[in-house]
């Protein structure tokens, strides 16, 4: 038979709480330990609460919230949130720090409306405003040379934006929202995102584009609000005061107290929250254009794109490299060519379960991503060298397992490498100095060795950020040298214990550690939870100059 | 003669017998790790270090048997294993209740499922609003204590809200799954 939660008795209920939530004092815990020896009941409910709690913190680390909408009292603000189409729902899995600085600006929103405010009704617009719904109902489509506010994360391409105040310091967004309707905005702006069929203009320059599809989509501004009735019109925001023009098509404006006006074809109005809509001659505000920003930004992005390609080719043909993968050839075949020159298709990399996606240079470059558990690249790299330098472009979505692999040798043999990134952003090298001698630090660790750490580099604020990564293990010099986007984070010496200068790869990966055949007590699970469009393997221990100007050859202004 | 070495295609093919099984079951294995454990981070150290030994020892894996019993009874003792290390924590269960925890829970992993699924089915049916303020303070990085002050409210007062939520969860995943725990 099994027992409910309510039937255990109070203090045991209260227990169980406060032990989740970590509260629980020393005494309690001594007592509900006692208690759970001799009640089975207890242990039995136990169980299930603390699996409850599991469910609950998986949903919380996925982060969507996955069904339709529903209202509750202690929540609600208005009943707009009803006209929210409920099935469009789109998930972005990867998007961590997105899901995370909306949880917390979601919560903190949250927070004020549960618990009351003393300044009553004065605050709602602005906790509206900066509650982003992880419901998303709108997307950001494309972006062009754009600069956030400062202290704004910095958005991408495809993410889903929920009800929040959309914020951009310059350059072109285009947003589709999921009712049809596409918004263009340039910056300095600021949108109040509702719903699929509503936002708000609290600045900047707007072209809204309304199919028939979502005719009918509200743009507020200053004392007015604006119905789109068919195709296309601009309005400018600037210190309160707007500007509406219809570039194609109709719109009805309803401002202040007057009653609804409608525009139609070359109407322009001024929108004074003091004053009555005035009319003006059209064509006097200039509205956000698509085309000029896109070809802009295309041209550039090919041209970065370019410059990048003939840094490879020279690279391709420094004799100093062990191999270099750019992870950009013939998608048809799971080979990933070794592109040193000359030829030597023996190093040629295998893939499996990684997956092809856009690179630095989206529809240029292409990348590997290692999302899966069992994604990686095999390769096998023989013969014996004096130093290694590893250089890789990589973005890095999260860092979900314990350690994240980059490069790995297989078995961790005897001067064979483990290059990788720790759950905190500590950007890790190691060589293994002697396979047959214990660790003297730890008895149970994989033979003689010794990592050497970089300083913490990543965090989810840097998520989908593409970073230029190079590790040096330099037996010559004694060093061991840490590298991100050019610049040295870290130094530190080679002991004489850990001295080895007959260093090997042989059977290795990229973007995982899949084979630990030895008896390793480590990791098992190291996939990269992101990207990787570069890596290079270098048989010498490059200087910080040349890895500064790897850097700068290799950039791109979209990292 | 001994057995030849296994070729690099058999070895991959192994490895990816054991990453689609290991996936298959790995929630289930979570929340039994869970049920042993103060916190998720305690939960998450303890599944990789699982995965590992099975990965180890997969091959001594006779496919005839449960493999999801196999694999808890290993989960147990990386647990055992983990609380020594860590037993200075004040929230981790004395070894003779880890055990007895283990040993009962071992038997509860298709109850789990079972309740694993109406729960998710009260959690669709709950108000949005509520369950996105459950989610949300389950957030990974998202720091009750800290939030609940910012908002200028008293932790107290939120934790109250949060318990209560939990429990309403839960009354609702025990009437759903009434009937199937009594058939076993």
């Amino acid at each position: 038979m099994s027992f409910s939660f309510s039937q255990l008795p109070t203090k045991e209920q209260d227990w169980l709480d406060a032990y989740l939530d970590g509260t629980i004092s020393a005494d309690d815990f001594a007592a509900l330990q006692d208690r759970l020896l001799e009640s089975p009941a207890l242990r039995s409910v136990m169980r299930r609460y603390l699996s409850l709690d599991n469910t609950l913190q998986n949903e919380g680390a996925d982060s969507g919230l996955k069904s339709e909408m529903a209202t509750a009292p202690w929540l609600s603000v208005d009943t707009q949130d009803t006209e929210v189409a409920p099935a469009k729902v789109v998930f972005f899995p990867g998007l961590l720090k997105l899901a995370v600085a909306a949880a917390l600006a979601f919560f903190l929103g949250t927070m004020v409306m549960y618990f009351g405010s003393p300044q009553g009704d004065a605050f709602p617009d602005r906790v509206r405003a900066d509650e982003p719904s992880a419901q998303g109902f709108a997307v950001i489509e494309r972006l062009f040379d754009v600069d956030w506010k400062a202290g704004e994360n910095s958005r991408e391409e495809g993410e889903m934006l929920g009800r929040e105040v959309f914020r951009l310091a310059s350059g072109v967004a285009e947003i589709q929202f999921f009712s049809g309707a596409t918004m263009i905005v340039e910056g300095p702006a600021e949108i109040a995102l509702k719903s699929a069929w509503e936002a708000s203009c609290l600045e900047g320059a707007v072209r809204m584009k309304v199919p028939p599809a979502a005719r009918g989509f509200k743009l507020q501004a200053p004392a007015t609000e604006i119905i789109d009735l068919g195709t296309e019109f601009g309005l400018v925001v600037k210190d309160g005061e707007g500007h509406v023009e219809v570039i194609d098509g109709e719109i009805a404006v309803r401002h202040r107290d007057e009653g609804e006006k409608l525009l139609v074809k070359d109407d322009a109005l001024t929108l004074r929250p003091d004053a009555a809509a005035a009319k003006i001659g059209s064509g006097t505000v200039a509205f956000p254009d698509l085309t000029s920003y896109g070809a802009r930004s295309e041209n550039k992005n090919r041209s970065d794109f370019q410059r990048w390609e003939s840094h490879r080719d020279l690279l391709a043909a420094d004799d100093r490299l062990i191999a270099y993968y750019t992870f950009d050839e013939d998608r048809s075949t799971p080979l990933v060519p070794n592109l040193t020159v000359p030829r030597n298709t023996e190093l040629d990399g295998a893939t499996i379960l990684a997956e092809p996606v856009a690179g630095r240079w989206p529809g240029l470059k292409s990348a590997l991503e290692f999302r899966r558990p069992g994604a990686r690249v095999r390769v096998n790299i023989p013969g014996e060298f004096p130093a290694f330098t590893f250089m890789a472009w990589v973005r890095i979505d999260s860092l979900d397992r314990w350690y994240s692999a980059l490069f790995m040798g297989d078995g961790y043999e005897t001067g064979e490498p483990h290059w990788q990134i720790r759950d905190d952003g500590t950007m890790m090298l190691s060589v293994m100095v002697d396979d047959s001698r214990p660790n003297p630090k730890k008895a149970d660790d994989a033979g003689f060795h010794r990592v050497y750490f970089s300083p913490p580099m990543w965090d989810l604020s840097m998520s989908g950020e593409w970073l230029h990564l190079v590790s040096v293990f330099d037996p010559g010099s004694r060093m061991v040298s840490h590298y991100v986007n050019g610049s040295q984070i870290s130094q530190q010496e080679i002991e004489d214990d850990f001295f080895i200068d007959e260093l090997r790869i042989g059977n290795a990966e990229l973007g995982n550690w899949g084979q630990p055949f030895r008896e390793d007590p480590t990791f098992a699970i190291r996939n990269l939870n992101g990207r990787m469009d570069e890596m290079a393997i270098f048989k010498v221990a490059l200087s910080g100059d040349e890895i500064t100007r790897l850097f700068e050859a290799s950039r791109t202004d979209r990292r | 003669m001994p057995p030849e070495a296994p070729s690099p295609t058999s070895e991959d093919e192994r490895y990816e017998t054991f990453v689609s099984r290991f996936a298959h079951y790995e929630p289930d294995l979570r929340r039994f790790i869970r049920s042993l454990l103060p916190t998720w981070t305690d939960t998450d150290e303890v599944l990789q270090q699982t995965a590992i030994v099975i990965w180890r020892k997969f091959e001594q894996y006779d496919p005839a048997t449960n493999f999801m019993k196999w694999a808890c009874v290993i989960a147990r003792f990386e647990a055992l294993a983990y609380r020594r290390k860590m037993a200075r924590d004040r929230l981790v269960f004395r070894e003779d209740v880890l055990e007895l925890m283990a040993d009962e829970g071992i038997e509860e992993v298709d109850h789990r499922r079972h309740e694993h699924e109406a729960l998710e089915a009260c959690l669709h049916a709950m108000p949005e609003k509520q369950r996105q303020f459950l989610t949300l303070a389950y957030t990974p990085g998202v720091k009750v204590k800290e939030m609940a002050e910012e908002a200028g409210s008293s932790a107290a007062s939120f934790y109250m809200r949060l318990k209560r939520l939990r429990r309403q969860l839960m009354e609702c995943m025990e009437t759903k799954t009434d009937h199937t725990q009594a058939t076993s």
